[in-house]
């Protein structure tokens, strides 16, 4: 059944199209990776989803219930909203709050959920992202891996139906990209729906199901991932891989 | 400095101080509590752009920034009464100083607010958080924390500038002084020495500004 469709997304900023018409559909337990050259209007795709940004034209389903993203209204918003999970690219924890703070915060001050509750949840996600040790740490005394896995943790707590990222591992050292990966190659196992925009190819091949291919705001190939990579189908798609692959060699 | 001098000194000293504690502390304490709401509520306003309110809030600080405090003072005081708004000194100078103060510090507050990263905004959006709940909880706390140092120094300024309210009858630490003046005729020395209370009434706001930088970065990391 599908968690999640978008049909038909359009968004413009001042005069140049950065979607063109995408359409999306991701079902229960899908790791959708989508891949794409800078530029290509993955993150602005994956905000509009999320109503971080407002869509010129588009329509959305979520949960079965269909909405048009120009007129959605903050309820609606709040409602979807509070089954979705994001990771952004630079963490984005609260800068004030704890590494426990930043997962209990959503549920005791949006769901109203009391503290002793709150924290035992937001204990068992921190130890699920392997951060048992550091309940609390400020972000400014965590490692760009271990922000991340933090913000993983707290979108967790979430229970979402589905979450998105963008580029989760693109601001981490090298050596802290494994420690990330693990985390969503874990969750991707216990059946977790996410929508990943990523670089890494590997991450695409081996964790995700299935692999969209985006540029200049239009999905180029959409497909199985092991076909995706074993036979791309679209000269574009084949350049961008071949492109990605020789950066991966040097 | 011979004797007499020096008596004069010594029994002036607790005379001013105790103005010092009576009068200048209360004025800056009040007028400060008072600048900061209002700061907060006008930044915010600007900071969340609500129309009407924003142009509403820009006047305010125009009027304010570009006429001196003295002058604010004096039409509040004494110009007030012309058409029938008598208050009392002490009174007067909170409102004044309070509006004053609001106005440079609403500034100082709008800086600190904006340099809030707008992806803490959004993480909040993300956890269902509203609007009010992001700014009370996140993003506030954080502009405060940037604007500790330059509100700390407003606050040190505003010391200093309650002297002002002596234009207008306050019997605070300078009037005073200058009362005694009047009586011992010896301006040198007691100019510098009620100068010398508002330096010990500075050094220490500026050790506790130290202090409490101290305990955020302990409390929050390090940037
Ligand atoms: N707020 C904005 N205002 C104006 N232009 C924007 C804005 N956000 C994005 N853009 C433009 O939209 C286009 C797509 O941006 P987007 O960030 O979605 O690309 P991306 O595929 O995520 O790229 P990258 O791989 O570099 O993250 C870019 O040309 C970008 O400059
Ligand atoms: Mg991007």
């Amino acid at each position: 059944m599908a968690v999640l469709s978008v049909n038909n997304i359009h968004k413009t900023f001042e005069d140049t199209p950065v979607l063109k018409g995408v359409d999306l559909e991701i079902n229960q337990g899908d790791v959708v990776a989508i891949l794409g050259p800078s530029g290509s209007g993955k993150t602005t795709l994956l905000r509009i989803i999320n109503f971080l940004e407002k869509a010129d034209q588009g329509e959305l389903t979520f949960d079965g219930t269909t909405y048009d993203l120009k007129t959605i209204s903050k309820k609606d918003i709040a409602r979807i909203r509070s089954k979705t999970g994001f990771v952004f690219q630079n963490f984005n924890l609260f800068k004030n709050k704890t590494a426990l703070e930043n997962v209990t915060e959503g549920l005791i001050v949006a769901r109203k959920m009391d503290k002793q509750e709150a924290e035992k949840i937001g204990k068992e996600m921190l130890d699920k992202v392997g951060m048992s040790d550091r309940y609390d740490y400020f972000p400014s005394k965590l490692s760009g891996g271990q922000q991340q896995r933090v913000a993983i943790a707290r979108a967790l707590a979430q229970s979402p139906e589905i979450i998105y990222f963008d580029e989760p591992t693109s601001a981490l050292d090298p050596e802290l990209i494994g420690e990330v990966l693990n985390v969503m190659r874990d969750l991707a196992k216990e059946g977790m729906t996410m929508l990943v925009v990523t670089h890494e190819i590997s991450f695409a091949h081996n964790v995700s199901n299935k692999v969209i291919f985006m540029e200049d705001g239009v999905i180029v190939e959409e497909g199985e991932s092991h076909e995706f990579f074993a036979n791309p189908k679209q000269d574009r798609t084949r350049e961008f891989l071949r492109l990605i692959e020789a950066r991966h060699d040097n | 400095m011979d004797a007499r001098v020096w008596g004069i000194l010594l029994d002036s000293f607790w005379k001013i101080l105790i103005k010092g504690i009576q009068v200048t502390i209360p004025l800056t304490v009040l007028s400060f509590f008072f600048a900061m709401i209002i700061a907060l509520v006008t930044a915010m306003i600007q900071y969340a752009n609500v129309p009407i309110l924003k142009q509403i809030v820009r006047f305010y600080i125009w009027i304010i920034r570009g006429t001196p405090l003295l002058v604010q003072l004096l039409v509040v005081y004494f110009g007030l009464p012309n058409i029938g708004v008598r208050l009392e000194a002490f009174p007067a100078a909170v409102i004044v100083f309070s509006i004053n103060e609001g106005a440079y510090c609403s500034e100082t507050m709008r800086a600190a607010l904006e340099a809030v990263p707008v992806g803490q905004v959004e993480a909040g959006y993300c956890v269902g958080m509203n609007y009010l709940q992001i700014m009370w909880r996140i993003v506030i706390p954080q502009a405060l924390r940037t604007a500790f140092p330059p509100l700390s120094n407003s606050l040190i300024g505003m010391v200093k500038d309650t002297s002002l309210a002596s234009n207008i009858t306050v019997a605070e630490m300078l009037m005073q002084t200058q009362r005694i003046i009047a009586r011992v005729y010896e301006p040198m020395a007691l100019y510098l020495e009620v100068a010398l209370i508002y330096l010990v009434f500075s050094t220490i706001l500026t050790w506790l500004q130290r202090y409490g930088e101290k305990k955020l970065n302990a409390y929050e990391g390090s940037k």
